[in-house]
């Protein structure tokens, strides 16, 4: 059962490529919408039951070993959100019918690639998916072919083979010390304590490879040169989940429910954290750039999700896994108002872009929603998911940790507020002529992505109760 | 049935702000004044009610847990009295201007938060609420114009620092206590303790006003709508700032005269006094002297707070009721002068009391009582105060009597200044939809005052409970040296007024010796090119720290590149082959992170 | 043991030689090389069937590829050739000393821990593996496959701007 997810989308890759006339790439466009809705819906309306309890016969044919668990939920809803969202916005910024064919197919490669990521049960075919992922990223990100986005492409493209190289030896040793890749396995090689000093070199070189694909400091070279210089739905697709899903989603499954860490690993991964936030805030200041602003911004939230799962209580993790969504889901929002400013004014720099909050309210208000939700003000999502990562560290004893995370919020707000009042607030005495550019498709985005933000932030407690609670006894 | 009630409270004022930004424009006013008066009969309806409320809300023990008091109905039903009075003088101060269009959602749900963040049980309840407050403040701001974004920005970053301090003591406090029950916790001031107490007071004074979290409120009476002023600072924060502050104090930690935290508050409000009023004593604007006032004043119900004495604590209490009254009051006969004369600038105005007899009425009222002139209710708050304060030290009491000294000699000036002397131009007197709230104040002010008995015993008393029992704070003082003493300096402030006035050459010029004395003079010099405020010096600080690590970074960036850059020069030569090899810096960047991520696994 | 430290330089200088050399071809006979190497050491560690993939795969088919391609490009002129080798001589100069200091880091404050290995899994047959046990990683061939696909189509088949 599940395995659909991974069948349907390589299925329909493989059926829109059949050679008829009529395939065009309006037909690709709709399937996918569909595809990507449907994704989404199903995962919303189906409780957990429906799909782990399925029968027991079944189970026998089913030749690939997968698992689902709530994890993989809140992962798939993801996915299928943001996916939906870029999909939606390269219809009105990828203008060549060609091009935008290859470009939904490559976006059903990375929708295959980052499923499978969630649901495989071994470390080989997570990194085999996790490498499916990443070159249909580098493609999309080169589809432009100008200079910069394959410049930007090529030092993604190096430091992912960095990381490749990392994760492979990393696996070459996990090999050594279990005997088998299967996360059951690996669990059980950590319990049984056996070949401590391998394994403890194996997670060492998986964490450089996986601290590369989450782009942080001092890992983080390649985030704001790929962020910025890909084209605008690519932009939205990279930054909201695909380095989501290689990196963080890989590093909370394996480093919460895989490997049992000693101490030190937890301090590790904690301070890398907090290097991450402090570091990328400070230099979100001074970029005149909204995505490269966006980019740094992205590094520093990336940040608090890798401290909360660096500090590993459950109510960290279940920090962590909040902060996630929600940071895909508004740091989407944030691309697409810079895709939007984008399409109008074919620049995101700030000296260039003032006094846009009349010209584009639709922009204006959800790009402030989404600011304030980065920025953790209440009762946006980012408030709460924060505010549980806080209160986890303070509960795990790591007070110094945990004030950082907090003062750090206030330089996000602070840099954030800069960027509003420069683009959307200051009332320009010569304000440029011409309605309102917006295509109807990145308006529709905006305002999902705003109302997704609203949402789950008035309605969080409720959330909180009936759904994510039931994930803690899970988590294990 | 009757718990809906203490909901519909919440819910009804949000809904219905939103609501209003739905209708059409002329509708929204009208709309605002109704739903307030609403609120205001369910919250008399309410008062004297007893009630709890709750229900399963976020999990890990936090319920959505409400709670009806004596004092919580009492501050609702205050908080509710100024909301109805200030939609009703917003209908015609606001008439045609653009702010009007979002002002009455914006106060429908600010009384929303207010309400609910008084009824809260639980920590989390409230501090969401709290928290929420500061939307609405920066909205009331920002609509101000075009100076109004940055003073919102200004104010949302000082709430929003001291609120985080104020989300962590919530969080210490529910770690000491193992719960965030408000009315199950009761906490030893022991070393945590402290640290808790310090930094929920800190959230508490900080809505307040105190200093030194006050330096946005001189600016918002410049930039924001004159509502603003008269429903925000002047009212509602420092009832629900007082409010939690005399919760702190009195239910969640047991604090009492032995403390040193006592006396910590006590400072805090004795400097908070002094610094404020000499600071308004200079202002040269209507709305900003007012603010200043707004701050000063809250250091008496600090002061009296902190004594710990059931007569300072009710003379606190009965001062934050009596303040919001008078104040309210103030700024409402500030935003006439400003409707009909079109500045609050002082050197502009003069000789408006003969146009504009019932303003001036009101103002004579209002600022006789916040200069505690018996018989008016500001009178016998501060007598309270003065009591306790002086039983606790005689610098708090010098403190509390030169702040007196020095709010009568500033409305002694601004009142010459404005109402008095030539008359330069005839004006019309406000409206009427104006007037009534002006009127009600005034009128409430006596009432208080001459029958002190009446609020003080019924509303004030019971907060106290059993620790007030048996005494009678009501009427004049036991001590009648207090009130020679306070005679005494009104008396020297009116004096001083006049010789004042002959001396500097009219009645504007009256505190020109204070501003132009030797030590004072500098300090003023400073304070006006906001040296001496916090969050300018912060924003400057973090302004620099930004920049310094900007460098930092550009020195990393430039170390690398231009290190391989060099080497590359030295070794090679060959300038136009660099571009293309950027991307070894971030190479580099990683590969000394991994080192050192496996130097630290095999350490 | 001697013969494998015979083996392992070699790899390294041949891959040193592919880096360095300046003519394509060159680059490619020494790709070649180190892959034929590479498959002598892993033929030398039990694994006769990955070190024929290596073999053929790598040193042959890619090769092949490689040197197609290149007999569709120019010789540069002579001249040109002196002082590109020049540059890229003096370009790699310092890459020695980067390499002994790293190892001298590395040797210095990167104690590699002694340890013993673990016995070896039991020996199973290559196809069981890959056809009975790993049908996942064999889809994702197929997927990272057709993503190479497109990557080539639009890199080579749209028409540039």
């Amino acid at each position: 059962m599940v395995v659909l997810f991974i069948l349907i989308p390589f299925v329909l890759l493989l059926v829109l490529n059949l050679p008829f006339k009529f395939l065009n790439a309006r037909i690709a466009f709709w399937l996918s919408v569909v595809l990507f809705s449907t994704q989404a819906l199903f995962v919303l309306i189906n409780s957990l039951f429906a799909w782990s309890n399925y029968p027991a016969v079944l189970g026998q044919f089913l030749i690939f070993k997968l698992w689902l668990d709530p994890l993989a939920f809140i992962m798939l809803f993801t996915i299928a959100i943001v996916v939906l969202v870029s999909l939606l916005v390269a219809r009105s910024t990828i203008t060549t019918e060609k091009r935008s064919f290859n470009f939904i197919n490559l976006l059903l490669v990375a929708l295959t690639g980052m499923n499978a990521t969630v649901l495989v049960a071994d470390i080989f075919s997570l990194y085999v998916f996790v490498e499916i992922t990443a070159v249909a990223v580098f493609v999309l990100m080169a589809i432009e072919k100008n200079k910069f986005a394959i410049e930007g492409t090529f030092k993604y493209l190096v430091l992912s083979m960095f990381a490749s190289v990392f994760i492979l030896t990393s696996i070459a040793f996990f090999i050594l010390a279990c005997g088998d890749l299967s996360f059951s396995e690996i669990h059980n090689a950590f319990l049984a304590n056996s070949n401590i000093i391998l394994l403890n070199f194996a997670i060492g070189l998986f964490l450089c490879g996986l601290f590369i694909k989450c782009g942080v400091v001092p890992f983080h070279g390649w985030v704001p040169d790929a962020y910025s210089e890909a084209q605008s739905a690519v932009s939205v697709l990279l930054a909201g989940i695909v380095t989501k899903i290689t990196g963080i989603y890989v590093l909370m499954r394996l480093f919460s429910s895989v490997f049992v860490l000693k101490g030190s690993f937890h301090n590790l991964i904690m301070l890398i954290g907090v290097i991450s936030i402090v570091f990328a805030a400070l230099a979100a200041f001074r970029q005149d750039n909204i995505k490269r602003m966006l980019s740094y911004s992205s590094i520093s939230q990336v940040g608090y999700i890798v401290l909360a799962i660096g500090c590993g209580t459950p109510l960290a993790i279940l920090g962590a896994i909040l902060h996630f969504f929600n940071h895909a889901i508004f740091k989407s929002l944030l691309f697409v108002n810079a895709a939007a400013l984008e399409k109008k004014f074919g620049s995101t720099d700030m000296s260039i872009i003032t006094g846009l909050g009349s010209q584009l309210p639709v922009t204006s208000v959800t790009s402030l929603v989404g600011l304030l939700s980065t920025a953790g003000i209440p009762p946006l999502s980012g408030f709460w998911s924060k505010l549980i990562i806080i209160i986890a560290l303070f509960n795990a004893q790591q007070f110094t940790y945990g004030w950082i995370a907090l003062l750090a919020s206030v330089l996000t707000l602070a840099y954030f507020l800069f960027m509003e009042r420069n683009i959307f607030l200051i009332k320009t005495e010569t304000a440029p002529e011409g309605s309102d550019g917006v295509p109807f498709g990145i308006k529709f985005c905006e305002i999902l992505l705003a109302a997704i933000t609203i949402g789950v932030g008035l309605g969080f407690p409720f959330i909180l109760n009936s759904q994510i609670l039931q994930l803690k006894g899970l988590l294990y | 049935m009757i718990e809906a009630f203490i909901l519909l409270l919440i819910i009804l004022p949000l809904f219905a702000g939103v609501l209003s930004l739905i209708l059409p424009r002329l509708w929204r006013g009208a709309f605002a004044v109704i739903l307030s008066s609403v609120n205001f009969l369910i919250a008399v309806y309410l008062f004297k009610k007893e009630l709890t409320f709750s229900f399963p809300w976020a999990g890990f023990g936090i319920d959505f847990s409400l709670r009806l008091n004596h004092f919580s109905g009492f501050i609702i039903l205050a908080a509710s009295f100024f909301g109805l009075l200030i939609s009703l003088y917003a209908l015609n101060f606001l008439k045609g201007k653009d702010s009007a269009k979002q002002f009455y959602a914006y106060i429908l749900i600010s009384i929303s938060f207010v309400n609910g963040a008084v009824l809260a049980n639980n920590l989390v309840v409230l501090l969401f609420f709290w928290e929420a407050l500061l939307l609405t403040q920066y909205g009331m701001i920002v609509i101000g114009g075009r100076l109004a974004f940055r003073t919102a920005t200004k104010a949302l970053i000082i709430s929003g620092a001291s609120d985080l301090c104020m989300m962590a003591g919530v969080i210490l406090t529910g770690y000491l206590a193992k719960t965030l029950l408000i009315s199950d916790i009761s906490l030893p001031l022991d070393l945590l303790g402290s640290l808790a107490f310090i930094l929920l007071v800190t959230g508490a004074i900080s809505k307040a006003g105190s200093v030194p979290f006050h330096t946005w409120i001189p600016d918002a009476a410049e930039a924001a709508p004159l509502p603003f002023m008269a429903f925000f600072p002047a009212a509602i924060e420092k009832l629900l700032g007082i409010y939690f502050l005399a919760r702190i104090t009195l239910d969640l930690f047991k604090l009492n005269t032995n403390s040193i935290l006592s006396s910590v508050l006590m400072i805090i409000g004795a400097l908070t006094i002094i610094i404020a009023v000499m600071m308004a004593l200079i202002q040269k604007d209507y709305k900003k002297l007012l603010s200043y006032h707004a701050i000063s004043q809250v250091g008496y119900m600090v002061l009296g707070i902190g004594t710990c004495l059931p007569a300072g604590i009710i003379g606190g209490i009965f001062h934050m009721i009596n303040h919001a009254l008078y104040k309210c009051g103030l700024f409402l006969t500030g935003g006439a002068v400003e409707k009909q004369a079109g500045t609050t600038d002082l050197a502009k105005l003069g000789g408006l009391g003969l146009s504009m007899p019932i303003t001036f009425f009101c103002f004579l009222i209002t600022a006789a009582s916040i200069s505690g002139v018996w018989p008016f209710n500001g009178f016998f708050s501060k007598e309270l105060i003065y009591d306790a304060a002086l039983e606790r030290g005689k610098i708090f009491y010098l403190a509390a009597i030169l702040g007196s000294f020095l709010t009568a000699a500033s409305f002694l000036k601004l009142g010459h200044t404005v109402f008095l002397g030539k008359v330069s131009q005839k004006y019309k007197e406000a409206p009427v939809l104006m007037l009534i709230p002006m009127v009600i104040l005034a009128f409430t002010c006596i009432i208080f005052g001459v029958f002190n008995r009446l609020p003080i015993n019924n509303f004030i008393q019971p907060i106290l409970g059993i620790r007030a029992a048996g005494h009678n704070f009501s009427g004049m003082p036991a001590n009648f040296m207090l009130v020679i003493v306070t005679v005494i300096v009104l008396l020297a402030a009116f004096l001083h007024h006049f010789i004042a006035v002959r001396m500097n050459g009219g009645a504007i010029r009256a505190a020109e010796h204070i501003h132009q004395a030797p030590v004072l003079s500098t300090i003023y010099r400073w304070a006006e090119k906001k040296y001496l405020d916090p969050y300018e010096v912060g924003i400057k600080l973090i302004n620099k720290l930004a920049k310094i690590f900007w460098r930092i970074d550009r020195g990393i960036d430039w170390l690398y590149g231009s290190l391989i850059v060099n080497l590359t020069f030295a070794f090679s030569r060959v300038i136009h082959k660099i571009q293309a090899g950027y991307y070894i810096i971030y190479v580099i960047w990683s590969l000394v992170g991994a080192f050192a991520v496996m130097s630290f696994v095999l350490r | 043991m001697a013969i494998d430290l015979i083996l392992l330089s070699a790899l390294l200088l041949s891959a040193i030689w592919t880096v360095m050399t300046i003519r394509l071809v060159h680059s490619v006979v020494g790709l070649a090389l180190t892959s034929a190497i590479l498959a002598a050491i892993i033929y030398r560690l039990d694994s006769p069937l990955a070190a024929v993939f290596e073999l053929s795969v790598c040193s042959g088919l890619i090769s092949v590829i490689f040197i197609t391609t290149v007999s569709f490009t120019q010789r540069i002129s002579k001249e040109r050739f002196i002082v590109r080798r020049k540059e890229r001589l003096l370009r790699f100069l310092y890459l020695p000393f980067i390499v002994i200091i790293a190892g001298l880091l590395l040797v210095r404050y990167l104690r590699i821990p002694q340890f013993s290995l673990p016995l070896s899994a039991q020996v199973t047959d290559v196809r069981l593996v890959l056809w009975n046990m790993r049908h996942l990683d064999l889809l994702g061939q197929a997927i990272i496959i057709i993503a190479g696909v497109f990557g080539v189509v639009v890199f080579f088949k749209e028409p540039n701007k």
